[in-house]
């Protein structure tokens, strides 16, 4: 009897069956949000490049003003929203989309394909233009 | 509270919840505020859109930030 009740316990134990692999939820995860991360990027970067696309016009339009005089000028009327929007702001976004784009890569298991730079092309960007706005501000 | 307040759709984050709702509202309250204020105080068609469009573009920032953090289910 004893040993029917076993056989049966054995015939009815199954392997566990997993749904889906947790690293493919994980590395899926992270992709969307570095997408969600990228457009909150794009709107924080829009406003120091809609600054810098306004002071490039007063430099064109307005005879004995250069857009770095204007940008010195910008600094001095304006201190803390500049630093702000030009300093504090780019070097979050940097600092955001760099350790998004070390996690997409260590999740994919260091890939070195197009494929994985498609995925990332977005926060690269946002790293480029916040790098060029640092530029701009600094020198 | 029930998470997610909103969900993306390309570079807008579109609100599915009343409180969502309710963030976008305000936001857009504020914008037609800040246009007013800005007509009122500047001397020339280019000068309100400009300021304007300044204001607008530091309304969807913040928004859109907001929209992320409550876009999210956060693990515990």
């Amino acid at each position: 009897m004893e040993k029917e009740n076993f056989e049966k316990k054995l015939s009815d134990m199954t392997k566990p069956e997993i749904q889906g692999l947790k690293h493919e939820i994980l590395l899926a995860d992270a992709i969307i949000n570095a997408k969600d991360k990228s457009v909150v990027s794009w709107w924080w970067l829009s406003v120091p490049a809609f600054v810098i696309l306004m002071l490039m016009m007063k430099s064109i339009f307005m005879p004995g003003t250069t857009f770095i005089s204007n940008i010195h000028e910008m600094e001095s009327t304006q201190k803390y929203m500049s630093i702000i929007f030009f300093l504090i702001s780019p070097l979050i976004l940097i600092m955001i989309n760099a350790l998004t784009i070390k996690k997409i890569y260590f999740l994919s298991g260091s890939p070195k394909s197009v494929n994985f730079l498609g995925t990332i092309r977005y926060n690269v960007l946002v790293i480029i233009l916040s790098l060029l706005i640092l530029i701009i501000y600094l020198f | 509270m029930k998470f997610p307040w909103f969900k993306r759709i390309g570079i807008f984050f579109v609100p599915s919840t009343i409180a969502g709702w309710i963030i976008l509202l305000s936001g857009i309250a504020f914008a037609v505020y800040s246009f007013l204020d800005i007509d009122g105080k500047s001397h020339s068609v280019s000068d309100t859109l400009m300021n304007f469009v300044f204001m607008l573009l530091i309304i969807g920032a913040i928004y859109s930030l907001i929209a992320y953090l409550t876009s999210r289910v956060w693990k515990k």
